[in-house]
């Protein structure tokens, strides 16, 4: 598979068929991701697209994407495997006859014992590993993309686990022996940068930082993504939400809310985004009361004004 | 390539960026894989492997330029001359003054400049030694390179005149305009080249030398500096620089959390857990600590309080998710309540605001009354999980300190935290009280500089 993409600029062109327009750093950090064997990190603002480029990826090279969402107190069970308790129970209690039938040959207590755990390791096996996002990526057949969403969140001494793993590629799992990966994974980690995270972890990862888009390339994916809104709105659109962006906003608009909105606009059926429309639709990119009153101001005294994107 | 590559990553640390030794052997790699024909490409390889901070990015972008820009148009022969011609070009050249001689001949014949030579020049024009003792920046450079180039007689006016005493020569030797206009464009051009090479040199001898004030340093410095004396521009870094801090503070107070000991045996998520055994108890489950401290900040924002008051009330404000609920109350002569202003407002405008609403009077601070003020309308915002942390010097201006209300908001509240910036020697000195209410208190922080008040809030946070 690797082999199909011995340019930089294939890269871009099969992302782009997965309607995902890549910038040309994007594209390179893929091409040596995949070329080096190493983790690709992605940083930047929340709705920039870091997640939906593993997805995009994934889609490209036909690969499965395996998801692992982090969040504060995610461990190795939620993280790697866990022993699935219930099940070995289930099997205990209708292999009772079974086992009673074995001991009943052993003639002193330390013979039964000795025979139980003979037959431990029927109950220690993959039957009743239940392999959780990470461990699931090192064992499939097939190369597989690993998106790990949101890293920052994780707390540090996961992160280091996480190291373990990324170096390379293989988990000790202590009553199966270690697990080496079968295919190594592409692995993509997402940070939105609200924690540092370790030198290590950086260290060994490339390092991406995907940024808003520019006004022209934002149009490219409203065009592409909602091929239907009139162009005009659309170009209308783009600009109002890089003037949002350039204000001083709790949060601002990502390029997710940004094709909502345009989507918004398709379902309501606007021929142009006059300022009525745009004031009923605002909420759609702005979840701020306050970020909303502030651009309304702002957008209503730069209808001719030119201090929208200047703080006052 | 690969030395120029190893060259560039000294040069990324000598200017503050951290490169680790795997870091630039990846980046030789992905070169590999990149290739070196795609300068864009190339750059962004260099880019991803090096660079892993946004706030590096920018020394890498100065950088890069300096090391890959090519080495500029090769230096030209003059084209389309006859033997005779050629022969007669070098004559004139020999025939020039010895001063002239060794460069025309270079610019003419499209030699390029040894390291050494430059090296040599460089030496000759005094630059060298500058080179290592000064930092680099755009200005220096320049005026290093202007030093060489005049050594080198590579100034625009030298040049000049160089050429007329050429064109003359040749002129004497017989060649024809056409020739003469030849050779004067190639020797413009190789000059032009020539000086971009003398300019690069000086900028990569610059770079080798290790810069003694990385950036890494500069905030370790500025955090141990006191507030009060800071710079307007020290002090937005510094600001800029408290999310960082307060992202390290969050994840510690986290994973203090976390592993602080389990709470009480849970009966009811244990019963509930053990469920898909069928009842039997294979798990046990206890209580979770929720540590979330209520905090009343009351804050002296008289003039000496200032810097510390703004910086406090940042790192509180965006520690929100770690406080359950926060008040804050900012007083000069009397109490106010400026939670509202911080609800609205985000840390960096409501700091501000507050600051403008209540300007700073002369001697006028008085914290008796504002405590009376305070037990009189607010007293139910502290409560047995509140923590009350008092920022202030406690210079109450001879008035009646109250300590009898200290008493009373600390029957009430959990903890009586007090921040001061002034060191213990001088309590007591003057119209200080704080020899007063520090008894009163369960901490008295001194918080002077940054460093401690990121200590004083982590303290904030531990289990006690």
């Amino acid at each position: 598979m690797e082999h199909m993409y011995k340019k930089v600029s294939d890269i871009t062109d099969a992302l782009a068929g997965q309607q995902y327009i890549a910038t040309d750093e994007i594209s390179t950090a893929i091409f040596l991701g995949e070329k080096m064997g190493k983790p690709i990190l992605a940083e930047g603002p929340a709705g920039v697209g870091k997640t939906e480029l593993a997805k995009a990826w994934a889609g490209a090279t036909g690969r499965e994407l395996i998801r692992l969402q982090c969040y504060e107190g995610l461990d190795e069970s939620k993280a790697l495997y866990e022993w699935e308790y219930s099940k070995q129970m289930l099997y205990t209690q209708l292999l009772r006859d079974k086992i009673s039938q074995l001991m009943s040959a052993a003639g002193t207590l330390t013979e039964a014992a000795d025979k139980l755990a003979s037959e431990e390791n029927v109950f220690f096996s993959m039957r009743f590993l239940l392999p959780r996002p990470l461990l699931r990526a090192l064992m499939s057949e097939k190369p597989v993309v690993l998106l790990i969403d949101e890293i920052d969140r994780a707390d540090a001494e996961f992160e280091a686990f996480l190291l373990e793993i990324l170096s390379d590629f293989q988990v000790s799992v202590p009553e199966l022996g270690t697990i080496k990966a079968k295919s190594q994974p592409l692995v993509v980690l997402t940070s939105n940068n609200t924690r540092e995270l370790s030198e290590a972890l950086k260290r060994r990862a490339l390092y991406l930082y995907i940024d808003y888009p520019t006004q022209e390339s934002e149009l490219n994916i409203v065009r592409l993504r909602v091929p239907e809104l009139a162009p005009a709105v659309a170009r209308q659109v783009v600009e109002v939400v890089q003037r949002l962006r350039g204000l001083d906003l709790k949060k601002s608009p990502s390029v997710a809310e940004t094709v909502d909105w345009a989507k918004a606009l398709v379902a309501i059926n606007a021929k142009h985004l006059d300022e009525k429309t745009l004031n009923d639709t605002l909420t759609v990119i702005l979840k701020h009361e306050s970020d909303i009153q502030r651009a309304r101001r702002a957008l209503s005294s730069g209808k001719n004004a030119r201090d929208v994107g200047q703080r006052s | 390539m690969d030395t120029r590559i190893v060259e560039f990553v000294s040069a990324l640390r000598s200017r503050g960026v951290r490169v680790s030794l795997a870091e630039s052997a990846d980046s030789l790699r992905a070169i590999e894989a990149v290739g070196v024909l795609d300068r864009q490409l190339f750059k962004h390889a260099l880019k991803a492997t090096l660079i892993k901070e946004p706030a590096d990015v920018p020394t890498f972008e100065q950088l890069f330029p300096m090391f890959f820009s090519g080495e500029g148009a090769p230096l030209q022969t003059p084209q389309g001359l006859s033997e005779e011609q050629k022969e007669q070009l070098q004559n004139a050249l020999d025939a020039l003054k010895q001063a002239l001689q060794e460069l025309m001949k270079m610019l003419a014949n499209g030699e390029q400049p040894s390291k050494e030579q430059l090296d040599q020049y460089a030496r000759q024009a005094g630059v060298s030694s500058q080179m290592r003792s000064y930092r680099m920046n755009p200005q220096t450079q320049r005026w290093l390179t202007e030093r060489m180039l005049r050594e080198m007689g590579l100034t625009p006016e030298q040049i000049k005149d160089a050429i007329e005493a050429l064109m003359k020569q040749l002129k004497m030797q017989g060649m024809d305009g056409q020739g003469r206009q030849e050779v004067r464009e190639t020797i413009e051009q190789n000059a032009e080249g020539m000086r971009e090479q003398a300019s690069r040199y000086i900028g990569q001898s610059m770079l080798q030398q290790p810069d003694d004030n990385p950036h890494g340093r500069r905030i370790d410095d500025l955090m141990n500096r006191p507030l009060s004396s800071l710079t307007d521009a020290e002090t937005d870094e510094l600001r800029n620089h408290v999310r960082r801090l307060v992202a390290r503070l969050r994840s510690r107070a986290a994973l203090r959390m976390r592993h602080a000991k389990q709470g009480d045996f849970d009966v009811k998520a244990t019963i509930r857990f053990n469920q898909r055994y069928g009842g039997v108890p294979i798990e046990l489950k206890h209580k979770r600590h929720h540590l979330k401290p209520k905090l009343t900040v009351i804050v002296d924002i008289s003039t000496s309080m200032r810097p510390i008051a703004e910086f406090m009330l940042r790192m509180v404000y965006e520690m929100q998710d770690q406080v359950s609920k926060a008040r804050s109350f900012a007083f000069i002569d009397d109490i106010h309540d400026i939670s509202i202003t911080f609800v609205e407002h985000r840390p960096e405008e409501a700091v501000p605001i507050v600051l403008h609403e209540l300007p700073p009077g002369h001697y006028n601070t008085d914290l008796g009354a504002s405590l009376k003020t305070f037990v009189q309308d607010y007293l139910d915002t502290v409560d047995r999980r509140t923590t009350v942390i008092f920022v202030g010097d406690g210079r109450n201006n001879y008035n009646d300190p109250r300590l009898d209300l200290v008493s009373t908001v600390k029957g009430r509240a959990r903890r009586i935290v007090w921040m001061t910036p002034e060191p213990s020697y001088m309590w007591g000195q003057g119209d200080s009280d704080m020899v007063a209410y520090a008894p009163l208190c369960d901490a008295v922080h001194q918080v002077a500089t940054l460093q401690q008040l990121a200590d004083a809030i982590d303290d904030l946070f531990q289990r006690r």
